[in-house]
């Protein structure tokens, strides 16, 4: 058989780059559809409501910015806030865009760190007759096209409900459509330019754990803001004006991220000639920007696609003496007490959470919650008001008395945001790697005792930590303080028993990236128990106390009824919902 | 006489209607070597599974060391080392804290425990990595840690699922002496594998697993007694066993 033949005959492949992304891009549509053909009924008809449930939410914002700002425009409002509203109402577009420039250059990074180089698909596409060209461009827009769906689903809505409230020319309507499209493709690509050079200087998995730990800490507080504003902004109050005045300044033709807002009311309003030249210079220098980033991303993305297989991982170098020193300090207290397979999970587990940045963000936020929340307290001083003397003194006791405790309750919150991950994912976080302990000789028991100290450890360091400060600066009494301490120690132990065991019952091993190991809706079920357990557990401490100030009993006896009923259902919760689950411990990971 | 080390009676397993494993009997003897090959999705790994006790059969039995599976899953799990067909190892843990780690799961004596690791670390040519942390390893680095961690407790019983694939010909060579060795002490030793020069050359006895079913176990000469044809390798005695690729359709798609 001449072979020669047969292979210089083969043909040569399409070197056109926008055939070769279209096939690209119906390959991930026919992903994505086979994804959903084949699952299950009840996860169908959940995607399904969610996508009628972000349908009706665009249209009700659509429907609320046209009724809104159509209730701006009238002369009646102007007069009545003393504000001409008119230019704000123009500012909303380039607000609008601006806003979706920016918030798509801060989002794809990660996403296209995660596209562009720790996608499984690389080696295969590359290995392809693709155009390298196509393959960047497919996956960029994979990777941004979510993210600019996303932000314009309340982008899209004010712009138009803007357009039908101010009776705008036809044209603004598409143009709007344009110019989104433009700028987030533009956004996406300097996005992925800067993509190119942090995984010059460090490896892409490194990149993903440090952008995962500051994302997570800079979200929880964006998240938290509100509070924080609202206890330490009380002074700080700004007149419409003021508000207006700085908004208008922010719309500068300065700024060529407004000329596109500004030329789309010009359009509407019929202005042409400003319109064009603004609209048009907009367009023009996206599209150079998007060439240069797609030119230069192109020629990085090879060579630091390549440079990353030979510098796949960064050497993580762990003197000897410092895993014996880890060792050493876990085990000197607790090496005596434990069986060495639970003291050595808990080791292993406590090395791993700290090791992984991306773990690490989720175990930090409820310390940012615990401190934000203490610095509020600090604030308001922990005392009663005073309120006008009619109410009777045994109320103002028990009030004084709930107010006392409710260190307590914020130092249980926080416990209670740390075991959410910690006990929920105990299991979880074994990932991939759960097979070795499963053939080792672990009893189910000691494997439920050491995920169940991993989580109750810290987050009673934690929650100790947080009624300690927070007694000193409330002044409790030491028998109050005591007495604290005491529930916060079975309230938090029954807490871990449930949120572990349903832990157990929806463990995901399958997860790549640790964000994404809490799978099922499990984890959810039993953050929603905990949160009704919570107030039972610890209402039946304290209420015991206010009874006895009610009828007038010593307080000794509230104080040892709350003990008794208190930690008599705490301690029933760390161990029946852990000795329901023992059986499925058993065969985990059997799928 | 030599003590049977693993023992698998009417081995099933199923996943709904689709039998994975169905009615696989076989012993492994002390200071033998068993081979465990046949095509893709035949069952080996989910056999395999089962006896390691990382999956419970649909029924059946399995016995490792004397030790029931299912209800002496201590005992038979505390006798035996697994090395899966990919490691899978805890990526944040160093080389050494990982082989620590699992003396600690096995209760090894803590005083033995850094003398093994360090043998182990020189045997497998880890040393200069060992406190690295696992995710800087090579795949074949990760291949020999967790030979490593499978060997730290001295099994009587070592199970080994494609223990060669991605080694440099060194490492191979250097798996292929250690568990000779092994057997030569008494352990019995079951491997599977897609490379049947190594079954040849390695295993004194050999199983074909086909769609679920075991078709042959024997030595290579009961394996040449069985087919017909009287082929003499195993790469025919095994295609002519599992039905090979034809000739005709190979050329056909070339063509």
């Amino acid at each position: 058989m001449n072979t020669t033949n047969h292979f210089s005959s083969t043909h040569m492949p399409d070197a056109r780059v926008l055939p070769a992304v279209l096939k690209l891009l119906l390959l991930r549509v026919r992903i994505t559809w086979n994804g959903f053909r084949h699952a299950k009924l009840k996860n169908k008809v959940g995607l399904v409501f969610i996508w009628l449930m972000l349908l009706a939410f665009g249209f009700f914002i659509l429907t609320m910015s046209r009724l809104l700002l159509g209730l701006m425009r009238s002369p009646e409002l102007g007069e009545y806030v003393g504000v001409d509203l008119q230019p704000f109402l123009a500012s909303i577009p380039a607000l609008t865009l601006t806003g979706l420039f920016i918030g798509t250059l801060l989002t794809s990074f990660g996403v296209l760190l995660q596209a562009l180089y720790l996608s499984g698909d690389m080696d295969f596409l590359l290995a392809t007759p693709v155009p390298i060209r196509a393959v960047f461009i497919a996956k960029l827009l994979q990777a941004v096209l979510p993210n600019i769906a996303l932000i314009s689903l309340f982008g899209l809505p004010i712009l138009f409900g803007l357009g039908i409230s101010s009776g705008y020319n036809v044209i603004y309507y598409p143009l709007v459509v344009i110019a989104m499209i433009v700028l987030a493709l533009t956004a996406a690509g300097l996005s992925s330019l800067l993509v190119m050079l942090v995984v010059r200087i460090l490896p892409p998995r490194r990149a993903a754990e440090i952008l995962g730990f500051f994302g997570a800490i800079f979200g929880f507080i964006c998240s938290q803001m509100g509070n924080f504003a609202n206890s330490f902004g009380r002074g700080m109050n700004m007149s419409g004006e003021q508000a207006t005045g700085i908004l208008l300044r922010s719309n500068t033709a300065w700024l060529p991220l407004n000329w596109a807002g500004q030329g789309l009311v010009a359009l509407g309003e019929g202005r042409w000639l400003s319109g064009i030249l603004l609209e048009g210079a907009t367009l023009g220098l996206a599209s150079i920007a998007f060439w240069f980033a797609l030119v230069t991303a192109e020629r990085w993305y090879y060579s630091g696609w390549a440079g990353m297989q030979v510098v796949a991982r960064k050497k993580t170098t762990r003197s000897p003496r410092q895993a014996n020193a880890n060792l050493a300090n876990l085990a000197s207290g607790l090496a005596r007490l434990l069986p060495k397979p639970v003291l050595a999970i808990v080791q292993k587990d406590f090395l791993t959470l700290r090791r992984d940045l991306r773990n690490l963000s989720q175990l930090v936020s409820p310390v940012i919650i615990g401190v934000m929340y203490t610095l509020m307290m600090f604030r308001g001083g922990g005392e009663p008001p005073p309120g006008r003397g009619e109410a009777p003194d045994w109320f103002m006791e028990t009030f004084r008395v709930v107010l006392a405790y409710g260190s307590v309750g914020m130092s249980l919150f926080v416990g209670w945001m740390l075991l959410s991950r910690l006990a929920g994912m105990g299991f979880s976080q074994e990932g991939k790697s759960y097979w070795m302990l499963k053939v080792s000789p672990v009893r189910v028991g000691h494997l439920l005792a050491s995920k169940f100290l991993v989580a109750y450890l810290p987050t009673l360091g934690l929650g100790l930590l947080f009624l300690t400060v927070i007694s000193i600066v409330q002044g409790l009494s030491i028998l109050e303080f005591v007495y604290s301490f005491i529930a916060i120690i079975m309230c938090l132990a029954g807490m871990a028993g449930i949120l572990l065991s349903f832990g157990v019952a929806g463990a995901n091993f399958t997860w790549d990236d640790p964000r994404k190991m809490n799978g099922g809706i499990m984890g959810c079920f039993g953050q929603i128990l905990t949160m009704l357990y919570l107030p039972i557990s610890f209402g039946l401490f304290i209420a015991p106390l206010g009874f006895a100030q009610f009828f007038d009993y010593p307080i000794l006896y509230g104080y040892l009824f709350g003990l008794v009923l208190g930690s008599g259902v705490a301690v029933g919760f760390a161990f029946v919902p852990l000795w329901l689950v023992r059986k499925r411990v058993e065969r985990l990971s059997e799928g | 006489m030599p003590e049977t080390l693993i023992e698998t009676r009417d081995l099933v397993k199923r996943y709904g209607d689709k039998v994975a494993v169905n009615n696989v009997s076989f012993d492994v003897y002390s200071g033998e070597v068993f081979g465990f090959l046949g095509p893709n999705g035949a069952g080996k790994t989910t056999t395999i599974k089962m006896i390691v006790g990382l999956l419970q059969p649909t029924s059946g039995a399995v016995k490792v060391a004397g030790y029931d599976v299912q209800t002496q899953s201590m005992l038979a799990k505390a006798s035996c080392g697994y090395v899966p067909d990919t490691p899978n190892l805890y990526a944040k843990l160093t080389g050494r804290e990982l082989l620590r780690f699992v003396s600690d799961l096995y209760s090894l004596d803590r005083n033995h425990v850094a003398r093994r690791i360090d043998e182990l670390l020189r045997m497998f040519d880890l040393t200069a990595a060992a406190d690295d942390t696992v995710d800087s390893y090579s795949h074949g680095m990760q291949q020999k840690t967790s030979l490593a961690t499978a060997l730290m407790h001295d099994p009587k019983v070592l199970v080994l699922d494609e223990p060669t694939v991605g080694l440099d010909p060194k490492s191979a060579r250097l798996i292929k002496d250690i568990l000779r060795q092994l057997a030569h002490r008494g352990a019995a030793v079951m491997l599977s594998t897609h490379i049947l020069e190594i079954a040849e050359r390695m295993c004194d006895r050999i199983g074909i697993i086909n769609k679920g079913q075991l078709i042959a176990v024997g030595t290579m000469d009961e394996l040449r007694m069985l087919d017909k044809t009287g082929q003499t390798s195993l790469e025919d005695i095994f295609l002519g066993l599992t039905g090979g690729a034809e000739e005709t359709e190979i050329a056909e798609v070339l063509k």
